[in-house]
């Protein structure tokens, strides 16, 4: 081997330079547990490939002030609040963990809140919709001091749903037993007798992953519904609509956010034509605004037009807001706070989230949070979507 | 006129009670020869739905894509005799040690499906009617997709108890779940027979888990499991060992957690299967058509 004594030289020189011994400054980590796998995975692994695109894109733009982004941390839940738990644990012993995602769902979020509310660190809400979560001791109380939410929460849901249930003198509610199903169908209940004094609701809960909802729907049917509101997931409520035909049961059908997914799509066929669904507005509008536009270009490259996204490339699936693009604006609200705060300091990260104003996110137009509010979805971030049959295509359009 | 909602919710009920039946006709036979059920069954049925809706995707016509599934399902009747059954019975001399195998392997099934097909929800298609197709009986709408669940159940059920009762080899099982030493010393091939009953009862839990599949319209990897605890409440209702114990406790099951869903509570439907189950084992622990075990000093 052949070397200079001038590069060995200018190797011990560059060497005792205090600067360029600092090779490069320390990675800047984040970490969460979800669902990567697992019945609902839809929801979990959406909310991985959210911030896998968001800590790419921040990374090629030079990081947060030239320090790299990274999820350290990814574990796999299975939307098991037990495994949430252990799983989060895991993450809290890992001091480099900077900031963090909840779980993506109610059941895990609401085991681990109590854990990170007392740890400090940073944490933010991509999908879990129920409203303790933020506020648990009420929605007129203070927030968890370090807990935020792009989700679309219950509270403003079910207004929503209402608004669009109001026109009708009797509706049923069918919702699963799981915390999410269970708080939703009570906050719409509230919200439509309170909308509509004299309304008839009838409720009724199922169990995830029933395979006949028969029971169910004969007591909205005998109730008179007009209307039936569904509170769960994509795969039972595509069990519901199929039961539904074979009832005989034309009356007109809602589901909630979480329902309206591709299992549903895919599960009910041709019967999914007429399902109005909320949602977020911001993928049903045209021209998206650009932070949405710039997400979906971003998810297209580097995934394509997949199960998440859907087959038309001009058209993304509703649902991959929810399912995705809130992980990729939870991961830019946690970057966009260490850059303001110019620290990896958990209180002064909380701090900045506190004073976020008016922030781009893909899936909410404007995210903005203060000391008493950490949820960011306001009523006119949701919209009212009809599902129509084009071909062989199933397209939600936005209808308020 | 029936009443449109006892009959809806007794429709129903009879259908999902006749694919707890099947499921436990399947535990049935194997008990016949091995005085041993398989807690794999719901990921078996499982497997059989997923590779239906495989198959059929790669262009296979639906009627090939569930005899080709169910072909392999019952091939896995045999792997799970050899090496989950099998050792568990020769190790323990006995003991229960089968229980947590065959649920093992069930477990194992359901990763492997979950590595290979993906662990979301897909799609299940028609295989002969459809949600939306339907006659019409004293005014009532009845779903074809019901009917024929009923029908395959019944049918099977019921040809199973005429080989068992009216065959040489029927009877020849019946020898093997009496004394399988003495009906081995008789020239029986006992070993054909446990193969056998363990094929055919891992085909009857792929026939339930396609009929049941297309009820609901979409399979995946956790598909079954639930099924099959039902399946065995069905079983011990019904009596053990007997085929037509398995129909009247799956259809008593079915029947009854829909009727209570429907008048009492929908969130009282899932626990009444086991309330039942507790009062069989107390009441009549040898079931319906079960007869009391004897045992000889």
């Amino acid at each position: 081997m052949n070397i200079s004594r001038r590069t060995l030289g200018l190797g011990a020189t560059a060497l005792s330079l205090p600067g360029l011994v600092q090779a490069q400054p320390a990675t800047i980590k984040f970490g969460f547990t979800a669902a990567l796998t697992g019945p609902f995975n839809e929801f979990g692994e959406g909310i991985n490939r959210g911030a896998q695109i968001a800590v790419e894109e921040c990374n090629k733009a030079g990081g947060i002030n030239g320090r790299m982004v990274a999820l350290a941390e990814v574990l796999d839940d299975q939307l098991v609040p037990d495994r949430a738990v252990q799983n989060l644990r895991r993450i809290l012993d890992n001091r480099e963990i900077v900031g963090l995602m909840c779980p993506s769902g109610s059941g895990p979020t609401l085991a681990i809140a109590d854990m990170i509310q007392a740890d400090g660190r940073p944490i933010i809400n991509p999908q879990a919709q129920t409203p303790t979560i933020v506020y648990p001791n009420g929605l007129d109380k203070p927030p968890r001091p370090n807990l935020f939410s792009v989700s679309i929460s219950n509270t403003v849901e079910s207004e929503k749903l209402a608004a669009a249930l109001a026109q009708y003198s009797r509706v049923g509610i069918v919702h699963e037993s799981t915390g999410y199903g269970v708080t939703g169908a009570e906050l719409v209940r509230q919200e439509l007798v309170k909308r509509k004094p004299g309304m008839r609701v009838s409720v009724e809960s199922y169990n995830q992953r029933a395979q006949d909802m028969t029971a169910q729907l004969v007591r909205v049917q005998r109730a008179n519904a007009e209307a039936m509101l569904v509170i769960g997931l994509g795969a039972d409520f595509a069990v519901i609509r199929r039961n539904m035909s074979r009832l005989n049961m034309n009356l007109a059908l809602f589901g909630a956010a979480g329902a309206v997914t591709m299992p549903y799509i895919e599960g009910a066929g041709d019967l999914v034509a007429g399902t109005r669904a909320v949602n977020h507005a911001a993928f049903g509008r045209r021209p998206m605004h650009a932070a949405a536009a710039k997400f979906v270009d971003l998810y297209r490259a580097k995934f394509g037009t997949d199960r998440w996204y859907g087959q038309d490339a001009a058209n993304p699936l509703i649902s991959l807001a929810a399912t995705v693009g809130s992980g990729y604006d939870c991961i830019n609200l946690l970057i966009d706070a260490i850059r303001r705060a110019g620290s990896t300091n958990a209180a002064e990260i909380v701090r900045a989230l506190d004073q976020t104003r008016d922030f781009a996110g893909a899936t909410i137009e404007k995210i903005s949070f203060t000391p008493q509010n950490h949820v960011a979805l306001k009523l006119e971030d949701l919209g009212t979507y009809e599902m129509l049959k084009r071909g062989d295509r199933v397209v939600l359009e936005l209808r308020d | 006129m029936m009443d449109d909602f006892f009959f809806s919710l007794l429709l129903a009920g009879i259908s999902v009670g006749a694919v707890y039946a099947l499921i436990a006709l399947g535990l049935n036979l194997t008990f016949w020869t091995t005085k041993t059920m398989n807690f794999g069954q719901g990921s078996l049925m499982m497997l059989c739905a997923m590779l239906t809706v495989f198959l059929s995707s790669q262009g296979l016509a639906m009627a090939l894509a569930v005899i080709g599934s169910l072909l392999v399902v019952a091939a896995f009747g045999v792997f799970i005799e050899r090496w989950t059954v099998r050792p568990a019975l020769q190790a323990s001399g006995g003991s229960m040690g089968w229980v947590v195998s065959t649920l093992g392997f069930g477990i194992f099934l359901q990763g492997v499906a979950a590595k290979y097909f993906g662990s979301q929800a897909v799609a299940f298609p028609d295989v002969v009617f459809t949600a939306q197709d339907f006659v019409t009986v004293f005014g009532q709408y009845v779903s074809l997709q019901y009917l024929v669940v009923l029908a395959v159940a019944v049918a099977l059920i019921l040809a199973l108890e005429l080989f068992v009762r009216k065959t040489v080899w029927g009877q020849a099982v019946h020898a093997v779940s009496l004394d399988p030493e003495l009906a081995l010393v008789q020239g029986i091939p006992v070993r054909l027979l446990v193969l056998g009953s363990f094929m055919l009862s891992s085909a009857l839990a792929g026939v339930a888990g396609v009929l049941i599949a297309q009820i609901g319209g979409t399979v995946d990897p956790a598909f079954g499991f639930d099924l099959v605890l039902l399946g065995f409440v069905a079983a011990v209702l019904g009596g053990m060992g007997s085929s037509m114990g398995a129909l009247a406790g799956g259809l008593l099951v079915g029947i009854l957690s829909k009727l209570v869903g429907g008048y009492v509570s929908t969130a009282a439907e899932h626990g009444i299967a086991f309330a039942l189950l507790m009062l069989a084992l107390a009441l009549r622990p040898q079931g319906l058509f079960g007869r009391p075990e004897v045992s000889k000093a």
